[in-house]
């Protein structure tokens, strides 16, 4: 006698602890194993390309940090990049510097949550609480330079909103050193842990080849085993004269991917020394006060700056007609904006090239043949946001 | 530059049998422009060539021209890949009609799937032999294409929770106060980027049905 056994199909979300956002995924079980998974995303889909195409350029900018809200002063710099590429706006380098100073703390915030994240995926609680400690540290340093902790608004077209005073730089330099010691404790409690390590060596493998072909970038990217990173190949602002290592595993795997982000951060802290240390005196921003607001000191007597005032928070300013593609390295990947510029105050159209859509987009890949259980290690150590994704 | 201008030369090398123009824009990127039959095999040229190697697919952005003078056709599709041996990214530009279709180029990556997928339901150009051309990123059952210029910022349907119904519900879009256009963009500034000084006389200006009264 024989019974037939049907695949068993299972509703993962969109409300789940361990989807990280809003992912709703229909897995096809042949009883524990993963015979097909289908995500269905765009459920926090605001509209964020249609907006911007309604408002100024100076006022789009808060919108790119609500996409990837993990690590949220990384978005607005590509958009900014783009906008003064076809503005022709000069960045002093002391803007430049301040501008990589943020967006390398940022990228710390973010490794070390999706790390701990992970860890707290396979059911290691500890990382998680030292990820959070950190990304609040970073966050209190966002707050002194932006007046926010997470959306501060902080990277403008010309420059950056606020100067850092020597005291913060001195603190941020200061608190490094707690940091690597703290990377260090995540290191000795997850890199060799016997547990840890079976969760996830082999688990969830993409070869380069087939990772490109799906489009991904950033760490996943690198932890296939191809050396590909914006701030080398295609360096913007002023990441050449940074010297920095980039972080490539060759297995695939969600080990590779978690030892990847591990051995960035460090490279990070490294580069966050280089800036401080380097940092150039000047002006954080641009003096063309037509495309940054004047000093409150100098509106009050003069009426040039009075009108530039107005005008750049009513009208806003022109953009020549063009289009531009500009991307950074944004800690979950390459973080892309088309603008097309019509010769008007406001953008033509913006298209957000998004981290986490190709790496979402090889989930069924990822997920193929292994277990139920193994879905929130692969989630976790692919880094997604769904804010981002969905946009 | 001369890495670009290199690019440009290989790149007209490479596809000799295709009618095309390349160009490097202002902005310093290569922007290479094909008919929708020559796209399929302008990339998988682009993509195998040891010359070029254009591997990974960054982007597949839809564009709307309808507002925009000097294009014949309403939509762009403008597909962004990158090299990762050469370290650079160029732009394609397919131009398509409305109701036209476009050749699905998952074949050659497998990326492109959701790619155009989004493409598909923000602008509602369809792609030919793309095997599963679903909605991406709107509503289960959302009629329309979002990101069409015909489309209002504020859609058609808004959704709340029904009390008495006891389930999610859609209605009509009702406004508590119409939706403002702040519209502060100086008149006089934008005649400047105007090729035709007459053209430019002929704008009416605010303030002008005053000055016949």
């Amino acid at each position: 006698m024989s019974t037939e056994i049907k695949n068993f199909r299972l509703n993962f979300g969109p409300q789940h602890p361990a989807a990280h956002g809003v992912l709703r995924l229909i897995v096809e079980l042949d009883g524990e194993r993963i015979e097909r998974s289908e995500p269905h995303i765009g459920l926090l889909h605001r509209g964020s390309e249609k907006l911007m195409e309604d408002k100024a350029y100076n006022q789009n900018v808060p919108f790119f940090e609500r996409m990837d809200y993990v690590s949220a002063i990384n978005q607005p710099y590509a958009y900014v990049l783009a906008v003064e590429k076809l503005a022709g706006i000069q960045v002093p380098k002391r803007g430049q510097y301040l501008r990589m100073l943020v967006s390398e703390l940022s990228r710390i915030g973010s490794h070390s949550l999706s790390m701990g994240a992970l860890a707290n995926d396979v059911g290691a609680i500890t990382p998680l609480i030292l990820g959070l400690e950190i990304r609040e540290r970073i966050s209190e340093f966002c707050e002194r330079a932006s007046g926010a902790r997470m959306h501060g608004n902080y990277i403008r077209p010309g420059g950056v909103s606020f100067d850092m005073k020597q005291e913060l730089l001195d603190d941020i330099l200061t608190y490094m050193d707690d940091l690597t010691n703290d990377i260090q404790a995540c290191d000795d409690l997850l890199s060799e842990n016997r547990i840890f390590k079976q969760r996830t060596v082999d688990i969830g493998v993409i070869s380069a080849k087939q990772a490109l072909s799906y489009g991904f970038t950033g760490p996943n990217l690198r932890a296939c085993g191809v050396e590909w990173d914006i701030r080398k190949s295609q360096p913007y602002d002023a990441y050449e004269e940074i010297d920095f290592n980039i972080a490539v595993s060759s297995d695939g795997d969600t080990y590779a991917r978690y030892a990847v982000r591990l051995f960035e951060i460090r490279e990070t802290i490294k580069i966050v020394r280089q800036l401080i240390k380097n940092m150039p005196a000047g002006r954080h921003k641009t003096d063309d006060e037509k495309f940054t607001n004047p000093k409150r000191k100098k509106m009050q007597s003069s009426m040039e700056s009075l009108i530039h005032h107005f005008k750049l928070f009513s009208e806003g300013y022109h953009v020549p007609a063009g289009e531009v593609y500009e991307s950074v390295e944004a800690p979950k990947g390459e973080f892309g904006v088309y603008v097309i510029a019509d010769g008007t105050n406001k953008p033509y159209r913006v298209k957000v090239k998004t981290t986490s859509v190709p790496h979402l987009s090889a989930l069924n890949e990822l997920t193929k043949g292994h277990m139920l259980s193994d879905i929130p290690a692969i989630l976790g150590s692919i880094d997604i946001v769904f804010g981002e994704s969905d946009r | 530059m001369l890495k670009i201008k290199i690019l440009l030369k290989n790149i007209e090398g490479v596809l000799t049998d295709i009618k095309k123009t390349v160009e490097i824009t202002p902005q310093n990127e290569v922007k290479l422009v094909v008919d929708k039959q020559d796209l399929k095999l302008a990339i998988s040229l682009l993509k195998d060539h040891t010359a070029l190697k254009f591997n990974l697919i960054t982007d597949i952005i839809g564009v709307d021209r309808i507002n925009q003078e000097g294009y014949e056709k309403r939509f762009d599709v403008i597909y962004i890949l990158t090299s990762t041996s050469l370290q650079t990214h160029m732009k394609i530009v397919v131009s398509v009609d409305i109701d036209e279709d476009i050749p699905s180029i998952t074949d050659l990556f497998i990326g492109a799937d959701w790619l155009e997928r989004e493409v598909w339901d923000m602008f509602g150009i369809p792609f030919d032999a793309h095997p599963d051309l679903r909605r991406l990123l709107t509503d289960y059952g959302f009629e329309g294409h979002p990101l069409r210029k015909d489309f209002p910022v504020y859609g058609y349907s808004e959704v709340r929770y029904d009390e008495e119904v006891g389930k999610v519900i859609y209605e009509p879009v009702k406004l508590q106060q119409d939706y403002r256009q702040f519209n502060s963009l100086s008149p006089w500034e934008g005649l400047n980027s105007q090729p035709q000084q007459d053209q430019a006389q002929a704008v009416a200006m605010p303030g002008d049905e005053k000055a016949n009264v």
